[in-house]
C-alpha cells in the first residue's frame, strides 16, 4: 500500500471510489438520513399528507412510544431473535460444530457427508424456504409434520394458525443454522490442536477443555456470528411475511412486518420511517460491536 | 512446549487411544443420534420441493408421485408468465451483478492500493452499512425511488439491489486485491505500463477468481431479494420469481403446485450452485481470517 503522493493519485482515489460511494450513499445512507428528517413530518403515501407534508416535531416519536402495537412488535422481535438466532442458531450451531470437530480422543465418521447436508439451506432463497415449510407445517392431517404426529396418535396441529410464532422461529433456525455451522466448523478447523493435546495431557476433562480452552479461544468467532445473526434476524421480513403475513392477529408481526404494514398497507410513510429509524438505532448496538470485532482487518 | 514433546507425551499417557475411545463410546453414539436428527431436520423440507416438481398431480402435501414427469419444467419454460418471471429475475440479478463488479472492483482496488486519510474509517463505515437490513430503510427508499422515477423500472431495482450488496462485495474485492503483491504492478510500471494498463492487464487477471467470487456472491443476494421488488414493482410483467412465488402462494386454491415447485426448484439451483463455487470468499469476508480460510 502506498500513500497518495500527487494530484493524479488523489484523482484516482476519488474517481475510483465515487461510483460505489454514490450508489451506497444514494440508496442506503440517504434513505436513512431522509428517514430521520421525514420522521418529523406527517408525510404519507396518499391524501393531503402526501402533497404537503408538514413539520410535526416529535409527534411521530410520541406516537411510536405510545404505540402498543410497536412495543409488542419489538418485544416479539427480541424474543424471536433470542429463541431462533441466539439459542437456535448460535448455541445449536456451535454444539454441532463442536461434535463434528476432530480433537484428541474424539473422531466421528461420515463428517463430510453431514457437513454437505447441513450446508444445504444456506443459499436457499427465503421465499423457497417459506414455501417448503408451508408444506411441512400444513395444518391438515395430510401435512408432513402432522402425519408424523399421527403415527403416535397425536395431532393434527394447526402449526401456522395455533403455533405460528414457534413455527416461524423454527423456520428461521432451519435457515440460519447452516451459516452458523459453516463459520464454527471453519473456526474449529483452524483451532490450534496442540493446545487441546496439552490440556488432555494435563488431565483436563472434556467439559473443562470446552469451558477453559475452546470457548475463550473461539470467543471472537462466536461473538461475530452472534452479532451478525442478531442483526439479520432483527431485520427479517420475507421469511415470516411469506408464511403468515404477520398473523394470525399480530402474533408473528415482527418489526420488519410492522414497518412494512405502516408504510405500505396503511400508507403512513412518515410513521413507517420513524419506526425504521428506531430499528436502525437498536441495530446500531450490535452493528458497532460487529465492526469493532472485525476492526483488525481494515 | 513444542509440538513434538506434546505428541510424545500424549502417546506416553495414552498409548493406544483405547481409553479415550472407550469412554467416548456412549458419547459418540449420542453425537451420531444428534447429527442424524439434525440432518433429517435439514433435508426433509426439501422433499416437497423435489417430489412435487416431478409430480404430474402435485399438491401442497408431500407425496411420492404416482406418475413422474418433467412436464412441470416444460410448462414452466413454455408458459409465458413462468418464463417471464425467470427472465425478470435474471435481468435484475444479472444487471445488479454487472453494476456491482464495475463499482466494487474500482473501489476495492483503490482501497487496497492507496493509503489515504480516512481510509480505515471508510472501510469500517462500509462494514457498518453492510449490516443495515433493508427493512429499516424501505419506507424512505420507496419515496426516494419514486422521486427519482425508478418505480416499476428495471434500472431502479437493479441499482438498488446493487447498492444493497455493494458493501459486502466491496470488502470481498478489496480482500482479493490485497493478495496481489504491489511489486508485480510496480514491475509493470518500470516496464513502461501505465497505471491503468497495469491494473487492467496485470492485477485484474490475477485477482480474477476473486472478482468472480465477489460477483457470484452479489448475484446470490440480488437473486434472492424479496422485499425490494415487492415494494418497488407492481407492474405484473416486471415481477421476479420471488414475488411470483409469493403471489402464487397467496392465491392458494388456484395454484398449480407442480408448476410452482418446478419454478421454486429452478429458482434455487443457481443460488446453491453459485454458493458452492464462491463460499470460501464469502466466509472470509464475513468473519475474516478468524474463520480460518
Amino acid at each position: 500500500m502506498r500513500p497518495v503522493r500527487n494530484w493524479r493519485d488523489a484523482l484516482t482515489v476519488v474517481g475510483f471510489l465515487a461510483p460505489a460511494l454514490a450508489l451506497v450513499g444514494l440508496f442506503i445512507v440517504w434513505p436513512a438520513v431522509w428517514a430521520v428528517i421525514q420522521s418529523f413530518t406527517n408525510r404519507s403515501l396518499t391524501g393531503a399528507g402526501a402533497l404537503n407534508p408538514e413539520f410535526v416535531g416529535l409527534e411521530n416519536y410520541r406516537r411510536l412510544v405510545r404505540d402498543e402495537d410497536l412495543r409488542s412488535s419489538l418485544l416479539r422481535t427480541a424474543w424471536f431473535v433470542f429463541v431462533s438466532a441466539i439459542v437456535g442458531q448460535t448455541v445449536v450451531g456451535f454444539v454441532v460444530a463442536y461434535l463434528m470437530a476432530e480433537r484428541p480422543g474424539w473422531r466421528l465418521r461420515f463428517m463430510p457427508v453431514f457437513a454437505a447436508i447441513f450446508v444445504l439451506p444456506l443459499a436457499v432463497p427465503e421465499t423457497v424456504a417459506a414455501l417448503t415449510w408451508a408444506s411441512m407445517a400444513n395444518g391438515t392431517e395430510s401435512g408432513l409434520l402432522n402425519r408424523a404426529l399421527g403415527t403416535v396418535d397425536a395431532g393434527p396441529v394447526r402449526w401456522l394458525q395455533d403455533h405460528a410464532f414457534a413455527t416461524v422461529s423454527v423456520v428461521n433456525v432451519w435457515r440460519g443454522l447452516s451459516f452458523a455451522m459453516v463459520l464454527f466448523a471453519a473456526a474449529f478447523a483452524g483451532f490450534p490442536q496442540q493446545v487441546l493435546e496439552a490440556a488432555t495431557v494435563d488431565g483436563a476433562s472434556p467439559s473443562q477443555q470446552l469451558r477453559q480452552v475452546i470457548l475463550p479461544i473461539l470467543r471472537p468467532q462466536i461473538l461475530i456470528f452472534l452479532m451478525l445473526t442478531t442483526i439479520t434476524s432483527f431485520g427479517i421480513f420475507g421469511l415470516v411475511y411469506f408464511l403468515t403475513r404477520g398473523g394470525p392477529g399480530n402474533e408473528t408481526e415482527i418489526v420488519g412486518i410492522y414497518i412494512y404494514n405502516q408504510a405500505f398497507r396503511f400508507f403512513d410513510i412518515g410513521f413507517g420511517s420513524a419506526a425504521g429509524v428506531l430499528l436502525l438505532l437498536i441495530l446500531l448496538v450490535p452493528g458497532v460491536a460487529y465492526v469493532r470485532l472485525m476492526r483488525e482487518q481494515a | 512446549m513444542n509440538e513434538v514433546t506434546v505428541a510424545v507425551r500424549a502417546r506416553a499417557t495414552n498409548p493406544t487411544g483405547r481409553r479415550a475411545k472407550g469412554r467416548g463410546g456412549l458419547g459418540q453414539t449420542a453425537a451420531y443420534a444428534v447429527l442424524v436428527a439434525l440432518a433429517l431436520f435439514v433435508v426433509v423440507p426439501f422433499s416437497w420441493l423435489i417430489l412435487a416438481a416431478f409430480d404430474a398431480r402435485a399438491t401442497i402435501f408431500v407425496k411420492v408421485p404416482e406418475t413422474w414427469t418433467v412436464g412441470n419444467f416444460r410448462n414452466l419454460f413454455a408458459d409465458q408468465d413462468g418464463f417471464r418471471l425467470i427472465l425478470n429475475s435474471v435481468i435484475y440479478a444479472g444487471g445488479a451483478t454487472v453494476v456491482l463488479i464495475v463499482v466494487t472492483t474500482m473501489a476495492g482496488y483503490v482501497l487496497s492500493r492507496f493509503d489515504f486519510p480516512g481510509r480505515r474509517p471508510l472501510m469500517l463505515g462500509v462494514l457498518l452499512i453492510r449490516v443495515i437490513p433493508p427493512t429499516a430503510t424501505i419506507a424512505p427508499l420507496y419515496v426516494i425511488a419514486t422521486d427519482l422515477g425508478l418505480l416499476n423500472t428495471y434500472r431502479g431495482v437493479i441499482l438498488i439491489l446493487a447498492a444493497l450488496e455493494a458493501p459486502l462485495v466491496l470488502w470481498i474485492m478489496k480482500g482479493f486485491f490485497d493478495t496481489v503483491p504491489i511489486e508485480i504492478e510496480e514491475a509493470a510500471w518500470v516496464d513502461g505500463a501505465t497505471r491503468f494498463g497495469a491494473m487492467f492487464r496485470i492485477v485484474l487477471p490475477l485477482a480474477g477468481p476473486g472478482v468472480a467470487a465477489g460477483g457470484l456472491i452479489g448475484f446470490i443476494g440480488a437473486w434472492n431479494q424479496f422485499l425490494v421488488p415487492l415494494v418497488l414493482i407492481s407492474d405484473q410483467d416486471k415481477v421476479p420469481v420471488s414475488i411470483g412465488l409469493f403471489r402464487a402462494w397467496v392465491s392458494y386454491t388456484r395454484v398449480d403446485w407442480g408448476f410452482l415447485a418446478a419454478m421454486a426448484t429452478v429458482y434455487v439451483i443457481p443460488a446453491i450452485a453459485f454458493y458452492v463455487i464462491a463460499r470460501r470468499a464469502l466466509q472470509a469476508s464475513i468473519a475474516g481470517s478468524l474463520a480460518g480460510t
